[in-house]
């Protein structure tokens, strides 16, 4: 059907901001400007054509690359012919009532001593999305624990500690996927949710859940935007920073009568700053190391040299894959599904030894490393040895920590790797963000931020 | 001048500027809405090109601005011509004829219109071009603000300055940093990819018209092929492609094949590391099974 038809004029102002406020929630900034824009745009076109249309929209509600990818979701979403749209609900429909059978179904099978657990409906539902045999291997847990000796009601806390813990450890691998649809809704919910946001960023990145994820996401992005703006800031030169420039001196003092008053420097030269991100995708790291890529993606655009690299009992270089084009979230599916090092256990030792030899080219006086990792890592002392190769070769090495501070002491392999590198404490986004724009200082180059906690 | 869709498409096409309808549409709306388009995409799609080619199509003057670290207002705006007004001062001096007034020494005369000034100014409507904006710093971003949404510049001896004729702006950004909401804001947007093979030997075709067919489908699918590698540090522009065809043909060239591809990589591929990539990753015989596949799937045939 053609959408002149399914658009009347008395309709068209009231989709178009009902899709803009769509748009908005998705973490696009349209302005008001940009709806009128799109309004005085849609005048000008043949709305018989559903090209032209979105073409129209495009041009004016979308001014970034990686938004376009929401945009043509959401189009085909809101502007589906009534069939498409009906078929989508039904759809929809057909899928919330499998969902609430299946938390039904959770419930009853995760129960203790025939009463049902405790347990938030998001852990309900990440029971469901497990296969038949990550629940059977759960259930036969929880009925050997049942069945155990002296195993009492009193036990049911510890239990349930325990079935949320595996459900967290489950989580990782499958909240990766984004809704295929859009939630849909009033669109008055728009904008809301700062507080929410604010607190995301202080709880433990390992405890933010699956339907937390793409705030948290949304966050990150946001967060990584900002710090890229400051890099590029920071990259101007002062006004004393090179060496003399006698000519634009005295054209631009030629205003006062040639009398030198104002003295003119050539600009610095830059150095090209590299950055190394090596992170641990071990089991135990898997969420934390998904965030930081996520960040470290939103600094591409500031951060020219990004290699990227992930570790477990092995070294990938993930640098390619996130060099393509694309949705970050379909670049992370792949890097995990197509990865061999991801869950692994963990030989720092083994991997660094690979990126000495392997990529010499990219370890150089330019080149910051930014490790990511909980140190958990067998041959501790075979680590630090290729550490300590690493850091002769290197501008700094910057470690991101998710153990607890107060942990610190308790592993020997913090104190021995901590000693080489700059070590901070970095389980939260806020702290990640404390961090990379703190303690990194100016990434691509100048001032360095001297010592880290100094395990 | 008012241009309708199909007279800009036309326009496009007699100029040799071979673009999507989508592509089309966004440029016509730029010019009905009297709003600045900005440009974004990888380097050598034809970013640079599309103000050229406007300022073609709507005959009109075309002022570029070239971006770069530093910039300011002086070499962007307007200088005040310190020489002359300095020479005034003398010469007023030596001839005794009073004081000069100060007003005489900051009036239009003494003015060195930068690019923006001139664009406002401008009698007819010109194309402006301020290209590569992602180079120059923040702060000129923000200044250009006041320019592009109100199209008039304030210089405190003379006062505002509104534009005669609306400019047709056109900004490129080579995406090397994230540009200000602010200045988003304030243009339609429009992102250029690379072509699709069938739309690449439409180029060749209307760039090198001396090439042969086969040789266009062939180079374009060899192209393609370049650029999916993610590992490249830098994938061949349209610009390249039409240089490696023209070379072709300068060799005498009717067909390409791994060996020929191998032998001329250097006018495709710009830094030793891709051509090191290219042996070791890709090779002829990659090549040559591209090849057989265009031939397989009849592309070569559509076009004898």
């Amino acid at each position: 059907m053609p959408l002149k038809e399914q658009l009347p004029d008395s309709n068209l102002k009231e989709n178009l901001v009902t899709f803009t406020n769509l748009l908005r929630r998705e973490g696009l900034p349209v302005s008001t400007t940009e709806t009128m824009d799109a309004l005085r745009a849609l005048e000008r076109v043949d709305l018989s054509s559903r090209a032209d249309f979105k073409s129209a929209l495009q041009a004016t509600l979308v001014k970034n690359r990686r938004d376009q990818d929401y945009f043509e979701r959401l189009f085909e979403y809101f502007f589906a012919p009534p069939e498409v749209r009906q078929r989508g609900e039904e759809k929809a429909a057909a899928y919330k009532e499998q969902a609430k059978e299946q938390m039904a179904q959770a419930t009853r099978e995760l129960q203790f001593k025939g009463e049902s657990l405790q347990l938030s409906p998001a852990e309900l539902a990440q029971y469901s999305t497990m296969t038949s045999e990550q629940r059977g291997r759960l259930q036969d847990f929880m009925q050997k624990t049942e069945s155990g000796v002296n195993v009492e009601e009193s036990f049911r806390p510890i239990l349930e500690t325990l079935v949320k813990s595996h459900l967290r450890y489950f989580r990782t691998g499958s909240s990766r996927e984004r809704g295929a649809q859009p939630s849909g809704g009033s669109p008055e919910g728009a904008g809301s949710g700062s507080g929410q946001k604010a607190a995301l960023s202080e709880i433990d990145i390992q405890a933010i859940s699956a339907s937390e994820l793409p705030q948290a996401e949304q966050l990150l992005q946001k967060l990584s935007r900002k710090l890229a703006v400051q890099i590029l800031r920071r990259r101007r030169s002062g006004p004393r920073s090179g060496p003399l420039d006698l000519r634009r001196s005295l054209r631009d003092n030629m205003r006062y009568g040639g009398i030198i008053f104002k003295l003119k420097h050539r600009p610095k030269r830059r150095s090209r700053e590299q950055i190394l991100l090596l992170c641990d995708v071990s089991a135990s790291m898997k969420q934390y190391s998904t965030f930081v890529i996520h960040f470290m993606h939103g600094l591409r655009e500031a951060v020219r040299d990004l290699s990227c690299f992930s570790f477990s009992d092995g070294l990938e270089n993930m640098t390619p894959e996130l060099k393509k084009k694309g949705n970050l979230q379909h670049l992370l599916d792949r890097v995990i599904r197509r990865s061999e090092t991801w869950g692994g256990g963990t030989n720092l030792g083994r991997s660094l030894q690979v990126l000495l030899n392997k990529y010499p080219d990219l370890l150089n006086f330019r080149t910051t490393v930014i490790v990511v990792s909980d140190t958990k890592t067998i041959a501790i002392d075979q680590a630090a040895g290729e550490l300590n190769k690493l850091k002769d070769r290197v501008r700094r090495i910057v470690w991101l920590n998710p153990l607890p501070p107060e942990q610190w002491s308790d592993f020997r392999s913090v104190e021995a790797l901590g000693a080489l590198t700059e070590m901070w404490p970095c389980s939260t986004i806020s702290q990640l963000e404390a961090v990379l724009t703190g303690r990194l200082g100016n990434l691509p180059g100048g001032r360095n931020v001297s010592g880290g906690r100094g395990c | 001048m008012n241009i309708s869709l199909p007279d800009l498409k036309k326009g496009f096409t007699e100029a040799g500027y071979i673009c999507n309808e989508s592509t089309a549409l966004t440029v016509f709306l730029t010019l009905e809405l009297n709003k600045p388009l900005l440009i974004e995409g990888a380097p050598g799609v034809g970013k640079t090109e599309m103000g050229k080619v406007l300022a073609e199509i709507m005959a009109a003057d075309l002022i570029r601005l070239q971006c770069y670290e530093g910039l300011d207002e002086t070499k962007a705006l307007y200088e005040w011509n310190y020489q002359r007004q300095l020479l005034r001062i003398q010469m007023n001096r030596n001839l005794e004829e009073g004081q000069v007034r100060e007003e005489d020494l900051f009036s239009e005369q003494y003015l060195l219109e930068r690019p923006l000034l001139k664009a406002i100014q401008a009698q007819k409507r010109p194309v402006l071009l301020i290209d590569e904006v992602d180079k120059c710093d923040p702060e000129f971003e923000a200044f250009l603000f006041e320019v592009l949404s109100d199209f008039q510049v304030s210089i405190p001896e003379l006062g505002t300055i509104k534009a005669r004729q609306i400019p047709v702006v056109v900004l490129t950004s080579n995406n090397e940093r994230e540009l200000s909401d602010g200045l988003k804001r304030r243009c339609l947007y429009l992102y250029l990819d690379f072509p699709s093979v069938e739309d690449e030997v439409r180029i060749i075709k209307a760039k090198v018209p001396e090439a042969a067919d086969r040789l266009a489908w062939e180079v374009a699918r060899v192209v393609a092929r370049l650029r999916q590698e993610g590992d490249l540090r830098k994938k061949p522009s349209i610009a390249e492609t039409l240089d490696w065809v023209r070379a072709l043909v300068a060799l005498n060239r009717s067909r390409l094949d791994g060996k020929l591809v191998g032998e001329t990589l250097n006018l495709v591929l710009k830094t030793r590391a891709d051509q090191e990539y290219f042996r070791q990753e890709i090779g002829a015989p990659e090549i040559d099974s591209v090849l057989k596949q265009s031939k397989d799937g009849g592309e070569t045939s559509q076009c004898r």
